[in-house]
């Protein structure tokens, strides 16, 4: 998918100086917006970074893997409620809330993982559905502790700008690991498991430890987004943060950057958090139905992403460390 | 991202929304004399309004799950605004209604009201639809100093938090079925079983539900949640069946109040009472249920049939306006209004601190029977509900007696007794 | 014991309603491995068709199959035709994503075509009581609906010329193409078929709960349990599927409460798939 695994090593250093440049430009502009926009900008803002975590890490274990991880909103849910459970009942500050929320998370990942992995394409793709479905259900019958599907309210404080420098920090750190995994033959594979996971066995990759290992890792971060998350906005219910919309958008954004690279998801968030809020924007009542045409759209004519689109037209050189 | 480009599902409307006042005329005759509050500093009705406009933001859910009531409540809220218009605006000046729609979704409702305050510079908001959204805007308003009427909610959580500029338009969720015990309790039915959807609004009529039954001296013979989207409750009914209640009421909204007295018919569950808390006052509950609708009961924080204050004229120009009739989440929408405008003639400006004190101790009446007033913690006190029940084509209001103009009919006979 | 038997057949006859959509889905991803989550939203357009038919032309929903199924034929010939047709050989992510798109796009349109209005045709209703057992009028006839269709699907599918194309390519595409068989419009005819069933199922579901444009998601999850039980590929896995679950899910709901019921079926569905991925008949190749 993702272009010649090998690419011409020149190319791929004055790709990797293009991206490089572009990444602290965005980075840059993102780090000084709290300083100059106003706080819906900054929500915007901190919502698309929520996205962008989730997208990155949903691309680290599906986009690498080819595991379609079709409950990827279960560790988002997990952090948000790990965190809120440990700020609202165990009066521990946010800062630490979050990282239990990471790490809450990351267990869970690991626990449902493991069984999970064994299964392949659509058949895991489905499971995970059920993984998310059932810790759904199991929180909201957890009413003494989640308060169920009434919800949790949390301290209302205003921390804004806190959690959106918060989110930045789990992107970029998302989009870090994700260009060590890359560039590391740990990167190469985990995508020989997606092209043959059979083959890559029997070439004596760990097939199992490095799917478990990567798994653990993209629900780390969407539990540390999930917990930031529930910090912020004060109040989460299990119909919001468990929300199979979360999993899809990730997706959806992943595959508009480019599944399986270091820039895909980052380029795929920024596209479709500014199209969908140009869409609802312009055509309130219609903007569901839009934004399903432009899903399909993207489908059926970039199925590769925008950076297979580029690569493909020569624009930008191939390089599986972008 | 500026207000250039200001995204108001009104922008089908003449910019200068002060001429709307020529192209309805029609009916503004009627206007003059109707609910608005004769509010010091508004000019004499009928003066079109001058001036720059009041900005007046709303985030609506007229998409995802709770679209359909949503609807009613930004329709209500346009209606208030174009009645306002007609009848000299807002302390002289034309009222523009900024309107989004947060998706049903708590997220995308802070954002938008962090975007009518911040980049839409709005001067004044009303409230969005669904306890949930609210729990999570009022947050925001909060932080901005903004009172909030919350017209679309009312789970007593929202008043737990201490928040000084959330005011409640009407009563609590947990005394929805009050009037229900009162008449169960007035019949003489001893029992009671009560379900309900596991999300916060049915939970707080639920568990207000279960307190005010048995400081009644009702005993409690089943209580159960079930999860959103449940796709069946037979097997709830069946144990509903074998606890024999007198009465059974559902936490519910319509999709799952249609099922349960479906389902009641088909598991032959007979109960004397009936009732259920959102499903059963809309119109849609007696279309889609025809004759197994009779007999059920429903809290109704509004009925078309009230005599209350300026209630025929904004039925007629409701129904004029958008072609159906509205539903009470029309009629809280627009009580929002009529309580917003009050304040701020009270205050006599815009100030944010004196329209808050002015809800604080406001004291007036809408279209909703009772009266708008708060307690210190913003808690609505003075509204009333009503109750309905399905008679045929009608759902007369049968209590509480100050407002009945229908008789209760009791028990509710057996299914196999009906046609 | 009494009890218990009632709350068996109540499942039974919950596992009808959900035994056509599931069937549709099942087929779909066995002749082309493509999971259709925009499934459940021709089961809401069937039922706005039924709908609309019995309001506006006082057609009851069963003679308004006459009309719906047809129509729901067409609407899922013409979707394979422009847009799942280039996607099957896409990677599984590919197709998913398709079809949620399209699923949003359906949703969103009913929005802003039917409005959000709660709908229900008030249609049958009531019990026969045997003994202590009440039966549900509406949803015998559902179930013998349900019955009827995917006994005439699976007839189609085992006796006819079209059939066996069909399921040569459910079991191997390119060995089917070999044999000369047309495997695009083996392909588009399953697609079809699976839509009709979906829009028939609607059909039911318009007079059983309430018709809105997101219904179709309501029921979803619960196909997707069911193709997992029948195994993923099966048709009459599906069914079968389908009354397991209704089953399943009724004394679940029965003996602890209804919410746990929900914990309970996706419990179900993960042990399966880890267990017996293939389900009960399905596809070996998990």
């Amino acid at each position: 998918m993702a272009g010649p695994l090998i690419a011409d090593q020149r190319a791929a250093a004055r790709g990797q100086r293009i991206y490089a440049m572009l990444l602290a430009v965005t980075a840059g502009v993102i780090m000084v917006i709290p300083a100059f926009g106003s706080n819906y900008t900054k929500t915007f803002v901190m919502q698309g970074l929520m996205s962008c975590a989730l997208a990155g890490s949903w691309n680290l274990i599906s986009g690498f893997t080819g595991y379609v991880s079709f409950g990827h909103a279960a560790f988002f849910g997990i952090g948000s409620y790990a965190a809120g459970i440990a700020i609202v009942h165990g009066g521990i500050p946010a800062p630490l809330a979050i990282a239990i929320a990471g790490a809450a998370a990351a267990a869970v990942g690991l626990t449902f993982g493991y069984p999970a992995l064994r299964l392949r394409g659509p058949y895991f793709a489905v499971g995970m559905l059920g993984v998310a479905e059932a810790i759904r259900v199991a929180v909201t019958v957890a009413e003494p502790v989640t308060g169920g599907g009434k919800g949790l309210v949390l301290p209302p404080e205003d921390v804004l700008d806190a959690a959106y420098y918060a989110m930045l920090a789990v992107v970029t750190t998302t989009v870090l690991v994700t260009y060590r995994v890359a560039t590391l033959p740990v990167g190469l594979r985990l995508l020989a498991i997606r092209e043959d996971e059979v083959a890559a066995e029997m070439n004596g990759i760990q097939v199992t430890r490095l799917k478990l290992g990567a798994f653990a890792v993209s629900a780390l971060f969407a539990g540390l987004a999930g917990g930031i998350y529930a910090w912020q906005i004060s109040y989460i219910d299990p119909g919001t943060v468990f929300a199979g919309s979360l999993t899809v958008r990730a997706i959806a954004m992943t595959m508009l950057g480019g599944q399986g690279t270091v820039f895909g998801p980052v380029v795929g968030s920024i596209l479709l958090s500014g199209i969908s809020e140009a869409l609802w924007t312009r055509f309130p009542f219609i903007h569901t139905a839009l934004s399903g045409v432009l899903i399909v759209a993207i489908v059926l004519f970039l199925p590769g992403g925008i950076t297979q689109f580029l690569q493909n037209r020569g624009w930008i050189p191939r390089s599986r460390r972008l | 991202m500026n207000t250039r480009s200001r995204r108001s599902i009104l922008a089908g409307l003449p910019a200068s929304i002060g001429l709307a006042g020529l192209a309805l005329s029609a009916c503004g005759g009627s206007e003059g004399s109707s609910a608005a509050p004769a509010a010091g500093g508004a000019p004499a009705a009928g003066a079109a309004p001058k001036g720059a406009p009041v900005k007046i933001g709303a985030s609506v859910s007229t998409t995802g799950s709770n679209g359909k009531t949503g609807q009613y409540q930004v329709e209500a809220y346009q209606l208030w605004a174009e009645q306002i218009n007609t009848r000299g605006g807002l302390l002289g000046r034309p009222v523009e209604m900024v309107i989004l729609d947060d998706q049903s979704d708590p997220t995308v409702g802070t954002k938008l009201y962090e975007k009518l305050i911040n980049e839409d510079k709005v001067d004044l908001v009303l409230g969005p639809y669904s306890s949930g959204v609210t729990q999570a805007v009022s947050t925001v308003t909060e932080k901005y100093k903004y009172p909030l009427l919350s017209a679309g909610a009312s789970a007593s959580d929202i008043w737990k938090r201490n928040y000084k500029y959330v005011f409640g338009v009407y009563s609590v969720a947990e005394s929805y079925f009050y009037g229900v015990i009162d008449l169960a309790k007035k019949s003489g039915y001893q029992t009671i079983a009560i379900v309900n959807e596991d999300t916060v609004f049915p939970k707080a009529t639920a568990a207000g539900t279960a307190e005010y039954a048995r400081k009644q001296g009702m005993r409690i013979v089943f209580q159960e949640q079930y999860p959103t989207k449940v796709t069946d409750l037979s097997s709830l009914i069946t144990k509903v069946k074998a606890a024999k209640p007198e009465v059974l009421v559902g936490g519910s909204y319509q999709p799952d109040s249609v099922l349960l007295t479906r389902q009641a018919k088909e598991l032959d569950l007979n109960v004397k009472m009936l009732g259920f808390s959102v499903g059963a006052a809309m119109p849609e509950f007696g279309e889609g249920l025809g004759k197994d609708a009779d007999f059920v009961f429903g809290p109704s924080m509004w009925e078309p049939s009230l005599k209350t204050k300026g209630n025929t004229e904004f039925f007629d120009t409701y129904k004029k306006k958008w072609n159906r009739e509205p539903d009470y989440h029309s009629a809280t929408g627009f009580a929002g209004g009529q309580i917003l405008e009050a304040a701020v003639g009270k205050a006599k400006s815009l100030d944010r601190e004196k329209i808050r004190e002015a809800l604080a101790t406001l004291e007036i009446e809408t279209v909703l029977p009772g009266k708008y007033k708060v307690d210190d913690t913003g808690t609505q006190t003075a509204h009333i509900p009503v109750v309905i029940q399905w008679q045929g084509k009608d759902k007369p209001v049968i209590g509480p007696d100050s407002m009945a103009n229908g008789k209760p009919k009791l028990p509710m006979p057996e299914w196999k007794a009906r046609a | 014991m009494v009890t218990y038997l009632q709350v068996i057949i109540s499942g039974l006859l919950l596992g009808g309603v959900y035994a056509l959509l599931a069937g549709g889905l099942t087929l779909i991803f066995g002749v082309m491995r493509v999971i259709n989550l925009a499934h459940g939203e021709f089961l809401m357009l069937g039922a706005y068709a039924s709908y609309y038919l019995f309001m506006r032309l006082g057609l009851n929903p069963i003679v308004s199959l006459l009309l719906t199924l047809p129509l729901m034929f067409l609407i899922g010939w013409v979707a394979q035709r422009f847009l799942v047709t280039r996607v099957v050989r896409a990677p599984l992510l590919t197709s998913l994503l398709l079809t949620y798109g399209v699923s949003l796009a359906l949703t969103g349109g009913a929005q802003a075509l039917f409005t959000n209005d709660f709908r229900s045709v008030p249609f049958m209703s009531g019990a026969v009581n045997v003994g202590e057992l009440a039966l549900s009028i509406p949803r015998l006839v559902a179930c013998g609906i349900a019955l009827v269709l995917t006994a005439a699907a699976q007839y189609f599918l085992v006796r006819t010329r079209w059939g066996k194309a069909l399921r040569a390519t459910s079991q191997s595409a390119d060995v089917a193409l070999a044999c000369g068989i047309d495997i695009d419009r083996a392909r588009t005819l399953a697609f079809a078929i699976a839509v009709a069933l979906a829009g028939a199922a609607g059909t039911l579901t318009s007079f059983l709960y309430t018709v809105y444009p997101e219904m179709g998601r309501t029921f979803m999850l619960k196909a997707f349990a069911v193709i997992v039980l029948g195994g993923m590929g099966s048709f009459p896995g599906a069914f079968l599927g389908a009354l397991a679950l209704g089953v399943i899910e009724s004394t679940a709901g029965y003996l602890t409460t209804t919410q746990v019921a929900e914990a309970v079926i996706y419990v179900t569905l993960l042990g399966m798939l880890l267990l017996r991925p293939q389900g009960f008949f399905g596809l070996k190749e998990a």
